[in-house]
């Protein structure tokens, strides 16, 4: 049996046949882990998660979930299909696209309805995330009525709901207020401690920084450029220099105006 | 935090399904998947006509004039031979371009079926010209006669019939030649500046770019939908289920492209915009593109004495 619950086996990717998302990625999530995926905007991490929650089918290489492989043919039987989709949950970086229901209740209902639950069940657990998310006033509100950080949490909820043994956050924190950021980072944690394997693609370093992951570089060629702990990694000047997280930046200290190698985890490094 | 975390949550209960089979693809599956092929298609016509073939370096201007001369040139002949000519010599511009001469003749030989040959053929039957038969197909026991329509007793093709026939499946091949080699080989927004030349308003070409950007982002919009509902999604769904969804999300981008449209007009107004829309001149015709336009000039009358 192996340890990992996903595995990445060379996956490459393109988009249209035409233009390279992800060239020749390899590696490991085990079961209860913080991973992060980081990498430029267009180097590929959002279609790489989309590829690990077998949303879309890799031009090349393969995807395991717990050994089994996760192919377009195997997600056609329905015992493995409901497997799947019940043990790795998908949330979204643009929370619009995942709220398609009428109300923030339906979208609650919709995963574990979907699993089979009875709707007394269905309806325990969509109140028990209501109030743990803090949006129980929202149940009825359609999901265009909802503020952004609104719709993160329900979109979340939405996935919650299924409790997932995999959870696949795509930029959790992007456009959200600090706020909603803390809560959210909170919320990782606390489900990572519940047992859920985490995995994250971002570029945001101070929440790699926050959540002391295990981190996959991605290039802007697409490739894997290393992984390690979230410690090495964000040591790395060269590295992030060189996959373009961090940059040269001029700004000024009184009247003092200065360069320096600038990242946005750790406010300012000199 | 921890304490919040309802009991479910720390339970890996997940179900195992006892459904067996397999789950086939949904018309919705099918739908998007043509949704996805649109957006490819789009980026494939910029890929393609960023080539360096002989008529992608043309400027968009030459490229749409040559376009709407030839095809009054199609029109306006009324022999099968000049017609084929020209089809030869378009056909031969498009290999000189170095496009992709497979799809090229696929796609055109694909509409000149259908809107040509199909539509037509049944007008070289002596029903409707009449003449001499030269394919007779069967025979009734008498003929009909009936208003102003007389049915006679063999029917067939006839030789004006198939002349006719021919003559009309060259046009519309003819003319389906000409539109892809310049759609093969001038970007789509390029065309539509090119309009100018015809005094086609600003603000319609505006329009017209904008609608053509957005339907790729919108479309992108609906493929992404599609994969948050199939991330959530443990078997195929009910053509009912599929319906409403897709009434759902109609709503939902109706509402979104109200909104895109309101934001955009702030955008222009943010950029000065006041009801008048300029958008930016062409780039110089250089001497090759007068040289070429004189020579597709030269082949167009040639044609059209032929």
């Amino acid at each position: 049996m192996t340890k990992n619950v996903l595995s990445v086996e060379e996956v490459s990717y393109l988009y249209y046949d035409r233009i390279p998302a992800l060239s020749g990625i390899s590696f490991g999530v085990t079961a209860g882990e913080r991973f992060a995926v980081i990498g430029a905007n267009g180097s590929g991490k959002s279609t790489l998660l989309q590829i690990m929650a077998g949303l879309i089918a890799p031009t090349e290489g393969r995807i395991l979930f717990r050994g089994q492989p996760v192919t377009e043919k195997t997600l056609r039987d329905k015992s493995f299909l409901t497997h799947f989709r019940s043990h790795v949950g998908y949330v979204f970086q643009d929370s619009d696209v995942q709220l398609f229901c009428p109300t923030v209740l339906d979208e609650l209902l919709y995963g574990p309805l979907q699993l089979g639950l009875s709707e007394s069940d269905a309806t325990a657990r969509a109140h028990e995330i209501m109030a743990m998310l803090d949006i129980e006033d929202l149940r009825d509100r359609p999901s265009y009525m909802l503020s952004g950080g609104e719709k993160k949490r329900v979109a979340l909820g939405s996935v919650l709901t299924m409790n997932p043994e995999v959870l696949l956050l795509d930029e959790p924190t992007g456009g959200l207020d600090p706020r909603t950021q803390c809560f959210l980072v909170e919320l990782i944690f606390a489900l990572n401690e519940a047992g859920k394997t985490i995995i994250i693609a971002t570029h945001d370093l101070a929440l790699v920084d926050e959540l002391q992951s295990r981190v996959a570089v991605i290039s802007e060629d697409h490739r894997l450029e290393k992984t390690g702990g979230a410690e090495d990694i964000l040591k790395d000047n060269e590295l992030l220099l060189k996959v373009n997280l961090i940059h040269e930046h001029m700004h000024a200290h009184g009247t003092v105006v200065h360069k320096h190698l600038h990242s946005h985890y750790l406010f300012h490094r000199h | 935090m921890r304490r919040t975390i309802p009991p479910f949550l720390l339970q890996n209960d997940a179900p195992t399904s006892a459904a067996t089979g397999s789950v086939s693809n949904s018309f919705l599956e099918k739908g998007i998947r043509q949704i996805a092929s649109v957006i490819g298609t789009g980026y494939a016509q910029w890929e393609i006509a960023s080539g360096e073939g002989l008529f992608h370096r043309l400027n968009a201007r030459i490229k749409v004039l040559f376009l709407l001369a030839f095809i009054i040139v199609v029109s306006l002949k009324k022999q099968v031979l000049p017609e084929a000519a020209i089809g030869c010599f378009v056909i031969g511009l498009a290999a000189l371009s170095k496009i992709d001469m497979i799809s090229y003749l696929k796609k055109v030989a694909f509409f000149a079926f259908f809107f040509g040959l199909l539509i037509a053929l049944p007008a070289g039957l002596n029903i409707i010209t009449p003449g001499e038969v030269i394919l007779p197909l069967f025979g009734l026991r008498e003929a009909h006669t009936f208003w102003i329509y007389r049915i006679p007793q063999e029917i067939g093709f006839t030789r004006g019939g198939l002349t006719a026939v021919t003559l009309l499946t060259l046009r519309v091949m003819n003319s389906i030649a000409l539109s892809f080699l310049v759609l093969y080989t001038t970007a789509f927004p390029e065309i539509i500046r090119a309009l100018k030349v015809f005094r086609v308003p600003d603000f319609f070409l505006v329009t017209l770019n904008l609608t053509y950007k957005y339907i790729f982002l919108f479309a992108k919009t609906v493929e992404q939908m599609y994969l948050a509902k199939k991330g959530r999604l443990m078997a195929a769904e009910s053509a009912a289920e599929g319906r409403r969804w897709i009434v759902g999300r109609m709503a939902f981008i109706f509402r979104k492209t109200q909104l895109r449209c309101e934001d955009l007009f702030k955008a222009m107004q943010a950029r000065g915009f006041a009801d008048e829309v300029k958008i930016h001149g062409f780039t110089p015709l250089t001497a090759g593109d007068w040289f070429a336009g004189a020579l597709l000039a030269a082949a167009g009358v040639s044609f059209l004495m032929l």
